[in-house]
């Protein structure tokens, strides 16, 4: 049974927070340290005065809640009893929209379904354009959904609560876009969920290990270059994927208890992901509320790494690809690009598209550019599977057909 | 030549109430108000005689630098320098102190500086990037020099164990006589650099300790690095939680204070106190943690194994330190002349076993020790005052 959901953070936890940002504390900062030991103090600085005086949150959740329309929803997980989630879900304005499930990582959340959601459920005027039905969930622990109090829910778990708020909704049949945590759990989805009720998966960003007999030599330039990226990542990036794996409740009482230390913790991440974009100190500090303001407190999102790290579904677990058909759309700044070679251990990919700009915050950063993805991508796959969607069309028993015609399109 | 100003810890009342503030914010009990703060910062300024002096750094600015320093009643006690790492302090002197001090025809005294390293307790920090762990040994080496000790032994572990082996290798012979560590960290043994440790390693079954060792060092690896890898890469980004929060800084540091001993029964002001001196120290919580970003970047940081110091060595193995040592890859640590092992004690060795590990110095640096006499006509021991006939 679905509720009507706003935002609505109680004065109690607003002024709670302006006195804790009112009795900031900051540490100093070497000479000319710019962004190699972390995040720079002027731009802390900057931000926290803003927050103080000027960033309004209430005008913000007004905007949060006319633009996005939320729920709630009980769904059952097995084991771990029933778990209250939040969703954004729109449907498409023409009716029949292709349904979506869009899955954030962390440190988003469905606020980075704001932009796209617009593009995808009207469409772009031309009537061949497909439109979508979307539902943007708040994984467990972020956002306003519920956090699992019992240890344990890992990656499986994240799978099965996303597959069953779509079929909560009525959506037997449905396809999915997913990055960072969400590229993991949309690939679940795949795997578990693909052929009868996933029909096909995009992502912005691919993992897998290498194939067996893969050749180093015969990467292109910017598969090399990408590989690099990964590895520098790995090297002076990554600390927050091993603290949030190995010790999140350490961790977790400063995100707690800090909101200039969350803000740091995730502003760092916003800024050295992304492409150049140019957030505003407004738009970086919706984002950090949404997490200071989470219903389960911040603490409870980084979980999510511990459980999956210690349930054998680590990344780059060896584990067969999902079998329904794949998209990706590859842009310059994302963490990893690995090369063409290591495709097939990720899935079946019938669509790629490479972009010149845009970072890990694909949805947030460059909207049109995903959407336009999407549109490319389910325009032609969705037709043929969606019978639900598609039933004044002929199912054409050249299906296997018409997926290779789009793989050979170059799609 | 620097003045040495005595020096006692006085929190002013308005970081205090700022302190307490914070802490009502969060549902915890304000553990200040129980605990009194000023009851603790007066008996450590009674314990522990400190002081302050201006240390100059090639190539840096002067630091105003923070020690505990007690002489002994005996005159030639052999000077001691210890040296703490992280998250610890010039507290975990406090009561290794009193014993190291003694003197005793059954055992060498010692006269002791333990310094805040800078960026820790109430030394300043270093203001300009690139002020690492060869930096760190030369604020201690000057500051021993300073004091009139121009020879001197050193203990360390954690970071004090890295800074002492940079003190072995960079003064030793003629300043540095020998060095003691807890914490010694060694490589795996490579045949074409140690062939003969190698092999005898290769022979040489493990010990069922060493065993245990090995499996706790595995996971310490795999779960217990996190904070390593966070403060050696981005330490500002965790910086601004840490100098903002009482509370996480509490959490950040109490993890290590229980997971690294051995079951120390760890009271609530014990560890209070151990946090306080980060939440009060003069360069903020954030500081001390720079260590370990300017080590990962340094040169050194790549290559700590191209430091071979030659004056004696000396090591005490704690069973529940973080990473064990197997006995034969000790020997690549450097001349190693003493080596012992425990059966109980971790990472905090002079806090948690105070008296093994002073019976451990001064076995080694004892009458019958292998370091005996290392400082000359410093030897520990009353000399006998022979009359003129």
């Amino acid at each position: 049974m679905s509720n009507s959901f706003k935002i609505a953070v109680s004065s109690t936890d607003l002024s709670a927070l302006k006195s804790r940002i009112e009795s900031a504390t900051f540490p100093d900062e070497l000479d000319d340290a710019g962004w190699a030991y972390g995040v720079p103090l002027t731009d802390m600085k900057r931000l926290v005065a803003r927050w103080r005086d000027g960033f309004d949150w209430r005008q913000e959740e007004l905007k949060l809640n006319n633009e996005l329309p939320q729920f709630t929803q009980d769904i059952e997980v097995d084991g771990f009893g029933s778990l209250n989630v939040h969703y954004v879900h729109k449907k498409s304005d023409r009716g029949a929209g292709i349904p979506l499930l869009f899955v954030h990582g962390w440190p988003g959340s469905f606020l980075e379904s704001r932009k796209i959601i617009p593009l995808l459920t009207k469409g772009s005027g031309d009537s061949q354009c497909p439109v979508f039905d979307v539902v943007a969930i708040s994984l467990p622990g972020f956002g306003f959904s519920e956090a699992p109090k019992k240890k344990g829910f890992s990656l499986s778990q994240y799978v099965e609560v996303s597959h069953k708020l779509m079929i909560a909704l009525g959506y037997t049949e449905y396809v999915t876009q997913g990055g960072d945590l969400g590229s993991r759990v949309t690939a679940g989805i795949a795997r578990r969920y693909g052929g009868m009720h996933s029909k096909a998966w995009h992502t912005n960003v691919l993992f897998s290990m290498p194939p067996e007999n893969d050749d180093p030599s015969s990467y292109t330039a910017s598969e090399k270059e990408g590989l690099a990226r990964w590895q520098e990542f790995q090297r002076s990036g990554s600390g927050y994927f091993q603290l949030h794996s190995t010790k999140p409740q350490t961790l977790g009482y400063s995100l707690a208890d800090s909101p200039v230390g969350l803000l740091a913790w995730i502003y760092e991440k916003l800024v050295s992901w992304s492409d150049n974009y140019p957030w505003t100190d407004d738009e970086v500090l919706t984002w950090v509320s949404i997490y200071w303001f989470s219903r389960a407190g911040p603490a409870a999102s980084i979980r999510f790494y511990y459980e999956v790290a210690h349930s054998g579904q680590a990344l780059g677990t060896k584990s067969s690809p999902p079998t329904i058909p794949m998209g990706c759309s590859l842009f310059p700044k994302e963490l990893i690009r690995i090369p063409k070679s290591w495709y097939p251990g990720v899935g079946d990919v019938v669509f790629e598209a490479e972009h010149d700009k845009g970072g890990h915050f694909a949805a947030h950063e460059q909207p049109e550019l995903l959407v336009g993805d999407l549109r490319k991508m389910f325009g032609k796959v969705a037709r043929h599977f969606l019978r639900d969607v598609y039933s004044s069309l002929s199912v054409s028993s050249f299906t296997f057909f018409y997926c290779l015609q789009a793989k050979n399109d170059g799609v | 030549m620097s003045v040495e100003l005595p020096f006692q810890i006085s929190i002013p009342d308005s970081k205090l109430d700022l302190l307490r503030q914070k802490l009502a914010l969060t549902e915890f009990p304000d553990e200040l108000e129980n605990t009194g703060w000023n009851y603790e910062e007066a008996k450590l300024n009674q314990d522990l005689p400190q002081f302050t002096k201006d240390i100059d750094v090639n190539g840096f600015e002067t630091l105003n630098i923070h020690y505990v320093h007690q002489k002994s009643s005996l005159a030639n006690a052999i000077p001691l320098l210890f040296v703490h790492g992280w998250p610890g302090s010039f507290i975990e002197v406090r009561k290794i102190l009193p014993l190291l001090v003694q003197s005793s025809p059954q055992f060498p005294a010692f006269h002791v500086v333990a310094l805040s390293l800078p960026g820790f307790g109430f030394s300043e920090g270093a203001h300009k990037p690139g002020f690492a762990p060869e930096q760190y040994a030369e604020v201690a080496h000057n500051l021993m020099l300073s004091l009139g000790y121009h020879e001197y032994v050193t203990q360390g572990g954690d970071w004090g164990y890295l800074i002492t082996r940079i003190i072995a290798h960079k003064y030793g012979g003629k300043h540095s006589k020998a060095w003691h560590t807890n914490f010694p960290l060694a490589t795996p043994l490579n045949f074409s650099v140690n062939p003969i440790l190698f092999l005898q390693h290769l022979f040489t079954p493990y010990t069922a300790a060493e065993k245990a060792g090995i499996e706790r060092s595995k996971r310490f690896e795999k779960e217990g690095q996190g904070y390593f890898h966070e403060q050696s890469t981005k330490p500002q980004t965790l910086g601004y939680s840490l100098a903002d929060s009482p509370v996480g800084l509490l959490a950040w540091i109490y993890e290590k204070l229980a997971t690294w001993t051995d079951s120390y029964p760890w009271t609530d002001d014990e560890v209070l106190t151990w946090v306080t001196i980060f939440y009060f120290s003069r360069a903020g919580p954030a500081a001390s943690i720079r260590i370990y970003y300017e080590f990962i970047h340094s040169a050194n940081g790549s290559q700590p194994s191209s430091f071979e110091p030659t004056i004696p060595l000396g090591v005490s193995h704690f069973p529940e330190e973080l990473r064990i040592t197997p006995r034969k890859f000790v020997h690549s640590v450097g001349n190693l002349v003493f080596q012992v092992e425990h059966s109980t004690g971790g990472h905090f060795a002079a806090y948690e076993c105070p008296d093994e590990l002073v019976d451990d110095l001064r076995e080694m640096f004892g009458k019958q020790g292998p370091a005996f006499g290392v400082v000359p006509g410093k030897n520990g021991y009353e000399q006998r005052i022979r009359a003129n006939l």
